[in-house]
């Protein structure tokens, strides 16, 4: 190689950007190599905490430093990417932790489970810092490959192999839809970096340009679940293992919502109008096909997609919002307070789940208040921040997200998405009634097996949530 | 070959692919039809890679290997599915549907 080249790829400053990336990387590489040694499979759990730790450590590292571009402006680390790269760390340490013990058929499988898992997060990590569209391309598939072997792996299970199924076949017409994209947009410009785009704006408004934005938009639309590419949403998560599902609802849609944000810009100023109708429509759909389910996993698939409309009802007032920076933060607020409050309660019912031997449903909670207080009080609160009820990080991240949308002046959108987001609060409180305020069935007891890393996982979030809900200020003044 | 008719073929074999993706029930025809619309964009990168420069073949080659991988998979999930369950059809994959 031409030492040139390679002292301008690997310096410092490429080694500090790409560090949460390569942390996660390394670490998939390591695990594999320990699967050929089973003498040696008790370092796996220490290998992929560590690689989490050692991701989260070299994010720390670009959290409020200047923007650092590496690999000819391939690939950025700025305060927002790092943040990004924490949520996405948390994500995987979450859907980790309440994933333990979840596998009977498959624990010989484990090990592999864990490398799926780390690999899907360096793509989302990859994801993040992108600013071309090849990176993005090869993070989403980083990200999306591993994500269809893992909703199938409840091997024996013919609901999850299904899942894995249609996920992947509507996850590679997404990603055949994403590079016909940005096939036309680097036919319509000439270039495929985000930068380029800047300059050569111009190109942008062409026919050629405009098709292949729109794609990319419907392929991102997909992954974060947004009207009309919802479909699939509920079947996937109910038939998926719970971990998985866990892992997801909140990263897979943190990712593209991490792209899709630079991207913003290239849209054209009219089609704010637009993703604000989709956003509303999105919540809509959510949140009346949630009121109607009765399996919680089903419940908690649409009540993600009504959470993926209101933050993309921040993008469409991105534009026109005087405050610049201030969707980015409603957007990665809203994020991580839903991290937290999905992650937590998907992760109770994967514990439900686990000991009780079966999916759970509502009939299923009741009287749960009696036999589990701890779990109950938990996703009472986290049901709670779901709804925004004050005093949650549920409730902050809708408030920031309306406040962008009545300053770029879309009051009418904002006044209906509110309105929308109290129908949720019927299927929300529908939960805590049935865990604090019905008898519960006699002849199905759940029996109570001591979970301490799942409990204490649990509390963790809750902590999360509350403190995102209570004492906001601090993030709200670092994140950008 | 002219670019237009670069863009018009890539346009028809995008079409087909959506076409008989949305049509087809077979897991295995419905990969075909992905393949179909993936090689689709492969052209246009190529076709302007030679038109207009740039880096539209370096693109190409990653996509290629990279799909090879997503495929890869996709064909392992459906061979479990055969294997396991008996059956390849994507919308049988709705009885988790109450």
């Amino acid at each position: 190689m031409n030492p040139d080249i390679a002292q301008r790829i690997l310096s410092q400053a490429t080694l500090d950007a790409s560090g949460p990336f390569l942390a996660l990387a390394l670490g998939v590489l390591v695990l594999v190599f320990l699967e050929l040694l089973p003498a040696l499979a008790a370092l796996r759990q220490i290998v992929f905490l560590g690689s989490l730790a050692a991701a989260a450590w070299a994010a720390t590292r670009t959290l409020f430093g200047p923007e650092i571009a590496a690999f000819e402006g391939t690939y950025v680390a700025n305060s927002t990417t790092s943040w990004w790269a924490l949520l996405f760390v948390a994500s995987a340490l979450i859907a980790w932790i309440f994933g333990r013990r979840y596998y009977r058929d498959e624990a010989r499988f484990e090990g592999e489970h864990d490398i799926l898992l780390l690999t899907a997060a360096s793509g989302m990590v990859l994801m993040a810092g992108s600013r071309d569209l090849l990176v993005f391309f090869v993070g989403l598939e980083t990200l999306s490959v591993p994500l269809y072997a893992l909703s199938g792996f409840r091997r024996a299970r013919r609901e999850s192999v299904e899942a894995g199924l249609k996920y992947f076949v509507l996850g590679a017409f997404a990603a055949a839809i994403y590079l016909m994209g940005a096939a036309l947009l680097y036919a319509g410009t000439g270039t495929i970096a985000l930068a380029g785009f800047q300059e050569r704006s111009e190109l942008l408004e062409t026919p050629l340009a405009l098709t292949g934005l729109a794609l990319i938009a419907a392929s991102l639309f997909f992954k974060i679940s947004v009207f009309p590419f919802h479909l699939w949403v509920p079947d996937v998560y109910q038939g998926a293992p719970s971990p998985v599902t866990t892992f997801m609802a909140t990263g897979t849609k943190a990712a593209a919502f991490a792209f899709l944000l630079p991207l913003s810009f290239a849209l054209p100023p009219e089609s704010a109008g637009l993703v604000a109708a989709i956003a509303l429509i999105t919540m809509a759909a959510g949140n009346l096909g949630a009121l109607v389910q009765t399996d919680m996993k089903r419940l908690l698939a649409y009540s993600g997609v009504a959470h993926a409309g209101t933050m993309l009802l921040a993008l469409a007032g991105m534009h026109a919002d005087p405050e610049s920076g201030g969707a980015s933060q409603a957007v990665l607020f809203y994020m991580a307070a839903y991290t937290f409050t999905a992650g937590g309660a998907f992760g109770l019912l994967t514990m439900l789940e686990t000991q009780g031997g079966r999916p759970v449903t509502i009939d299923g909670l009741r009287g749960l208040a009696r036999q589990r207080p701890g779990v109950a009080a938990a996703l009472a609160l986290f049901m709670l921040s779901l709804g925004g009820i004050p005093a949650t990080g549920g409730f902050l991240g809708k408030y920031l997200v309306f406040s962008v949308a009545v300053r770029a002046d879309m009051i009418a959108a904002a006044v209906v998405g509110v309105l929308i987001s109290v129908v949720a609060l019927g299927y929300y409180l529908r939960i805590i009634v049935a865990m604090y305020m019905q008898p519960e069935d006699a002849t199905r007891p759940v029996p109570a097996e001591s979970r301490p890393l799942s409990s204490a996982m649990a509390l963790a979030c809750a902590a999360m949530v509350l403190v995102l809900g209570v004492l906001p200020g601090w993030f709200l003044a670092n994140v950008r | 070959m002219t670019l237009e008719n670069c863009i018009l073929l890539a346009t028809l074999l995008f079409a087909i692919g959506v076409y008989g993706l949305l049509t087809r029930r077979q897991a295995v025809a419905m990969l075909l039809c992905v393949e179909l619309m993936l090689n689709a964009s492969n052209l246009v990168f190529v076709a302007f890679a030679r038109h207009a420069g740039g880096p539209g073949q370096i693109l190409a080659m990653f996509a290629l290997a990279i799909t090879v991988a997503e495929v890869a998979v996709g064909l392992a999930i459906v061979l479990l599915l055969y294997r396991r369950h008996g059956h390849t059809a994507v919308d049988a994959a709705s009885e988790a549907r109450e």
